[in-house]
């Protein structure tokens, strides 16, 4: 019969076809099971915390059936851990990238110096995390650009997070005619400021004369924001602090030189 | 036809055409049939459109219209925890006291706050309800509690204190009841109180919108918040919560460690 055609060893075919059709059911099972844990727990969990449940049931299940299928194979797995060793260290060599990477992946869902929706910056990638595989980061960039970072290089490169502080600050510098009135200018700044939801209370917001330029006073403002929400804070309250400025009677002037002619006596 | 409603908070119209059935008024908060109309510093419709509706709010700058495809439905319009406008970013409510409130150690006395409200209009079929928009006449503003890398950003509110219960518009503005426990050894001075959505119990009734709160002073800058899940007067209605503690490991309390 063709299904006892021996493979190799004492492997027939149908052996290899057990052992296909238990991967398949494991991999199934696997992703019905992943289905029902994100259905019935994505309104309970945190995205990120989820993600690493997911994976770990995941892998797990894989794992306990590749091990499963290994006496079929005619490897015992008991031996099989007692070479794991020296086959760790051949392994370990010939793919040691690969090995960094999973190594590095373990240490970033142990750390956590990011997590999925965090806006982050890596070398010269910036982007909100959309995902943190076993071995690499996929970021999204602004952009919309799908960027996929070797975990080895997240972990060993400096990371600046975004929203790793639940506050952030910004800043604008606002020029005012020197005809202008000072205290009336950070008044009506102050009180634009206070007026939106998300520049925060406290810390509070400063206002104060930052240089005395060419052709203005330079007013520096500084103001905190939700670190969720900074740069929808940042492109609104400039535009509303000039018109409000303006509409006080306050100019924001542009650059100019007063040049005064000097009536020459003549000779 | 105009129904004018007087009460002691100022004067409230709601518009009843012929046509509209309103089963059960509560001034603004309660049951409704569909159609309906309200008017006050918002405006709350829906409309007959061929054979569905069309919801539209009016409040401030804000529009909101929706098509309601349904034969018929109820309209519940309660004050819901004020963490959601204008868009939900944390669960946790600050207010911060007009005058600081001093406490001698051991003593358990109550006083009486104003937070703010949001209203949240429910949709409901069948057995479902389902939110389908809220809208606050509140100032809204943010602030953080604690420092930058541990501490919280909050929904800011400032209220004076009161020994007795104030009034209070309820569309705008509830009244908190905040019991203090000073199990600390020392006089405990307090200027906020931080409190947790996913505990809030908020009931109301036609003149007041209310929520009875809890601090556990536990040392000179610590305490511990939570709500009481009773009305401050008889005959208040439970309001339909949105922060149900539907997350695995969600506390219900607050523990102010960054200062009173």
């Amino acid at each position: 019969m063709i299904l006892d055609t021996v493979i190799y060893g004492e492997i027939t075919l149908f052996n290899l076809l057990q052992v296909l059709f238990i991967l398949i059911i494991a991999a199934i099972l696997a992703k019905v099971v992943v289905l029902n844990i994100r259905r019935s727990l994505k309104d309970k969990l945190r995205k990120d915390h989820l993600e690493i449940l997911v994976k770990a049931v995941y892998y797990t299940i894989i794992g306990v059936a590749v091990i499963s299928v290994l006496p079929i194979l005619g490897v015992n797995p008991s031996g099989f851990l007692v070479a794991g060793g020296i086959a760790g260290l051949v392994i370990g060599f010939a793919s040691q990238k690969i090995v960094a990477n999973l190594i590095s992946g373990v240490f970033l869902v142990v750390e956590r110096p990011v997590k999925i929706g965090d806006q982050i910056n890596i070398g010269d990638v910036s982007g909100i995390v959309v995902d943190i595989h076993i071995i690499s980061t996929i970021i999204r960039t602004f952009d919309g650009l799908y960027v996929r970072v070797p975990n080895e290089k997240v972990f060993t490169s400096s990371i600046t997070n975004f929203v790793g502080n639940v506050a952030r600050r910004f800043e604008y510098e606002v020029g005012i005619s020197y005809s202008d009135d000072v205290d009336k200018a950070s008044e009506v700044i102050i009180k634009v400021i206070e007026e939106h939801p998300f520049a925060l209370k406290n810390p509070a917001p400063q206002v104060f004369v930052d240089r005395l330029g060419e052709s203005a006073v330079v007013l520096r403002v500084r103001i905190w924001a939700p670190s969720t929400e900074w740069f929808g804070v940042r492109m609104e309250l400039l535009w509303k602090i000039k018109k409000a400025l303006e509409e006080e009677g306050i100019k924001v002037p542009f650059p100019q030189r007063v040049v005064w002619l000097r009536d020459e006596p003549s000779r | 036809m105009n129904i004018t409603f007087s009460f002691k908070h100022g004067e409230r119209i709601i518009n009843k055409f012929l046509e509209f059935n309103i089963l059960e008024v509560f001034y603004v908060f309660g049951i409704y049939d569909i159609p309906l109309r309200m008017e006050r510093e918002f405006t709350l419709s829906v409309e007959e459109r061929g054979e569905n509706f069309v919801y539209r709010r009016e409040s401030g700058d804000e529009i909101v219209e929706k098509m309601l495809l349904a034969g018929d439905g109820k309209l519940l319009v309660n004050p819901v925890e004020p963490l959601n406008k204008p868009k939900e970013i944390t669960p946790l409510l600050l207010i911060e006291f007009q005058k600081p409130v001093v406490i001698e150690p051991g003593a358990k006395r109550k006083i009486f706050l104003k937070f703010p409200i949001e209203i949240g209009v429910f949709i409901s079929g069948g057995k479902k309800l389902e939110v389908m928009d809220i809208f606050t006449i509140a100032r809204q503003k943010y602030t953080l509690y604690g420092d930058v890398s541990t501490g919280k950003i909050c929904r800011y509110w400032k209220s004076d204190v009161y020994p007795s219960i104030p009034e209070a518009d309820p569309v705008r503005e509830g009244i908190l009841e905040l019991r203090f426990e000073n199990l600390s050894r020392g006089w405990v001075e307090v200027t906020r109180a931080v409190f947790n959505a996913y505990g809030m119990k908020i009931y109301y009734s036609d003149s007041m919108v209310s929520m009875r709160g809890n601090m556990r002073i536990l040392g000179e800058g610590t305490a511990e918040t939570y709500f009481s899940n009773s009305p401050l007067e008889k005959g208040m209605k439970k309001a339909v919560e949105l922060y149900t503690a539907r997350r695995l490991a969600i506390s219900t309390k607050f523990l102010m460690e960054a200062g009173l």
